[in-house]
């Protein structure tokens, strides 16, 4: 019996429902385990531990995201099992609420935390009333480049999105790309999209209301639309693909429009030491923020935890405390610091990689400050790029951008009723 | 039952120790139970009880209401709802075309290959038949993910000397394009499997008893009219289960296309059946429709496979 009462539908009772588990009794060893994509997060974890004889934590490297990460993360809670903590991206929170995979840490005091993080990033960790990840890294973005491959064309970082079409065109007649376009990546469009302001959905008491046809979302859609059709952009390999570190190494691509995550990524490209250097991302003229957001991930409390209390207090340390950053950072080249006073001791100050700038501090920081804080993530984020990403690679097939995001809509809202989720187009 | 009835055969040396007997026939009844128990239980939770836990689960449905369902789930019957949503998936239907076509082109074509590649070295006239056939499957023992990461190095423009030697002849082709890297998947498949269906024919052939080559050398037949009229006719059951096995093959392929996702922006990730199953379940999260998706596949596995057994029993009779 106990074997038939597994097999009904994973992920239909909440743990938020039951009553809060008490913090585990002094002198009682606890052992915590936490699920990540982290490379070296036991170093990390070590720290804590050598600190906390009673709490001790250890870490099980998975996949990031979802190239297999969150497929394990699922089935072992669909199991009932899974670790006490799991890294679990911003934009896929919500995914992991659907199936009743995380724990509102609001029950367990984490509110008490909340002046230690971003303001942007905390609220992308907030829905409806519970706090349920605490947030680990993020993303703010700005374009990294190498300025002697603009120069063979006589150009420099763009400002703006105009002159970015324009030196791409330069660089062309040289058969080199500025960037790529990833058409079977859909997130990177999306924060392109929220960069002009758009904000593709909104949690209201009724339901949720979509809105992906916005007049922002359309200008980014056109614009990259014409530089396909230009041929200005790369769209037969995405950013950090073999293909993509062959023809960085080789000069063939000029730059890379990405998150501050990228520089350990770029670091990768073969002879590129001081060949590289960090400009702010270029603006949507007059309109839109001045920066956007790609990935950023937290560290949440997953429904089978018997410990979450003492989960949460290891994420906060992790996460808020200088020395949890420095040694994320250190060992694991985590994204960018949720704390907003600290950045990390190893991002302060100049980078020999990057030709000695200090881009951390004058491009990085800034970015953070002019990102779009209306963004909200909804419950079937992959499911929702994967559709888009559908429609963009029919470009080739001559599709546009522009008709794909229409009918990807349609599609989204489709798989929100089938899961029982009311939502309506936004109406105005 | 037929210890019983042995039993009435030899009543004589029976009567004196059926006590004794009995006791001995309930053990040797028992003892086949016992000895099958480690398969059974295995059998029974790895096999049987996940089948049925997936015919269950394609037959429910989760509705949630809240925006996360935090303000109630529930689970119904769902009658054939979850495949109505698989069938009406135009992506689903797609991968299951795109398996067809491949299977089409791609299972003949190994068929083909590895049959000449048995017939050759099966041959009279073969030089270190043993080295070659330890060469050909040696590839099978390279798992399908490492061997789509080999390929994949090969496919890629700028990391594959392929481009270099195509450039010399004017040539730039494009594997990992919208129409062509379905072929680049077959040829990992085939380079994997061609091998191993090899060796199944190959160990037909050894069992054509050597009297019928006697007797068609001394008809004079020729090396071509030996292997027209006497092997093929008589490695067709190897073929047949060669083919089927490939059909079942094609229709589960999953890894090679979801490592060499990573490179090929065309492959999308609903690109096979079972590649859309898995996204369903584990990237979805929508459980039931994954069963459904992976109930019809097994039904088209099924179909396929018992419909090609169906024509080749009608064609041999």
């Amino acid at each position: 019996m106990g074997l038939l009462s597994g097999c009904a539908t994973p992920g239909t009772r909440s743990v938020n429902a039951s009553p809060v588990i008490a913090q585990a009794a002094a002198g009682e060893k606890v052992t915590l385990t936490y699920w990540t994509w982290l490379k070296d997060a036991q170093k990390v974890a070590d720290i804590w531990n050598a600190a906390h004889p009673g709490v001790q934590v250890e870490t099980v490297w998975i996949p990031g995201g979802n190239r297999g990460g969150y497929q394990k993360l699922y089935s072992a809670l669909a199991a009932g099992g899974g670790p006490d903590l799991g890294q679990v991206e911003m934009r896929s929170l919500p995914e992991f609420m659907l199936v009743n995979g995380l724990v509102d840490l609001a029950r367990y005091g984490a509110q008490d935390y909340s002046h230690l993080y971003d303001k942007t990033l905390w609220g992308q960790v907030s829905f409806t009333g519970g706090v349920y990840g605490i947030p680990q890294d993020s993303g703010p973005m700005a374009t990294f480049y190498q300025p002697s491959v603009l120069d063979q064309v006589g150009g420099t970082a763009p400002g703006t999105w105009d002159e970015w079409a324009a030196l791409a065109g330069e660089l062309r007649r040289k058969d080199i790309y500025l960037d790529c376009f990833p058409l079977s990546d859909a997130s990177v469009f999306a924060a392109f999209a929220s960069q002009a302001g758009a904000s593709w959905f909104r949690a209201e008491d009724d339901g949720w209301v979509i809105n992906m046809t916005d007049d922002a979302t359309m200008k980014a859609a056109r614009f990259f639309d014409q530089a396909i059709n230009d041929d200005l952009v790369q769209t037969s390999f995405r950013p950090y693909s073999p293909g993509w570190f062959a023809a960085a190494a080789k000069g063939t691509i000029a730059s890379v429009v990405t998150a501050s995550w990228g520089d350990a990524l770029i670091k990768g490209v073969s002879g590129g030491e001081g060949k590289w250097r960090v400009a702010p991302m270029p603006t949507w003229a007059g309109s839109g923020f001045g920066s956007s957001y790609q990935g950023g991930s937290t560290a949440a409390v997953l429904a089978n935890s018997k410990h979450p209390r003492e989960a949460l207090e290891f994420a906060v340390w992790m996460t808020s405390s200088r020395e949890g950053i420095d040694a994320e950072i250190s060992n694991s080249g985590i994204g960018w610091s949720p704390s907003p006073g600290f950045i990390g001791t190893p991002r302060q100050g100049p980078s020999d990689f990057f030709g000695g700038q200090r881009y951390n501090e004058e491009i990085f920081v800034p970015a953070t400050q002019q990102q779009n804080t209306d963004w909200t993530w909804w419950p079937v984020t992959q499911q929702s790029f994967e559709i888009l990403s559908d429609g963009f690679r029919k470009k080739a097939s001559g599709t546009t951008l522009v008709d794909s995001i229409a009918s990807a809509e349609q599609q989204i809202m489709a798989v929100f009723r089938n899961k029982g989720l009311s939502i309506r187009k936004e109406t105005a | 039952m037929t210890t019983t009835s042995r039993a009435g055969q030899r009543p004589a040396r029976q009567l004196p120790r059926t006590k004794a007997r009995n006791n001995r026939t309930d053990g040797a009844a028992r003892a086949p139970w016992m000895l099958l128990a480690p398969f059974l239980v295995l059998f029974v939770l790895t096999f049987i009880l996940p089948i049925f836990v997936a015919v269950l689960s394609s037959f429910t449905k989760v509705t949630r209401s809240g925006l996360f369902g935090e303000t109630g789930v529930e689970s119904e019957f769902a009658g054939f709802s979850n495949y109505a949503q698989a069938l009406g998936d135009g992506s689903f239907i797609a991968s299951i075309g795109r398996m067809l076509l491949f299977g089409i082109i791609q299972v003949p074509v190994m068929i083909a290959l590895c049959t000449v590649l048995a017939l050759m070295l099966e041959s009279a006239s073969a030089k270190w038949p043993s080295f070659f056939r330890a060469a050909y499957f040696l590839p099978y023992g390279v798992p399908g993910v490492i061997a789509t990461i080999l390929w994949s190095f090969l496919y890629v423009p700028g990391l594959s000397p392929l481009f270099d030697i195509a450039a010399l002849v004017g040539l730039t082709p494009d594997f990992l394009g919208a129409n062509s890297v379905l072929w680049s998947i077959a040829n990992i498949v085939t380079w994997s499997y061609t091998g191993y269906n090899m060796l199944i024919i190959v160990a037909q052939l050894k069992a054509i008893p050597g009297e019928l080559y006697e007797a068609a050398k001394v008809d004079g037949a020729s090396t071509f009219r030996v292997a027209l009229s006497i092997q093929l006719p008589l490695i067709k059951p190897a073929l047949v289960l060669t083919t089927v096995f490939s059909i079942i093959g094609t229709l589960q392929l999953f890894a090679e296309a979801e490592v060499l996702k990573t490179v090929a922006p065309a492959i999308d990730s609903q690109y096979t059946p079972n590649l859309s199953a898995y996204t369903t379940a584990f990237a979805y999260n929508d459980y039931n429709v994954a069963a459904a998706q992976a109930v019809l596949i097994a039904l088209a596995a099924f179909t396929l496979s018992f419909a090609f057994l169906k024509f080749t029993n009608r064609k041999s009779s």
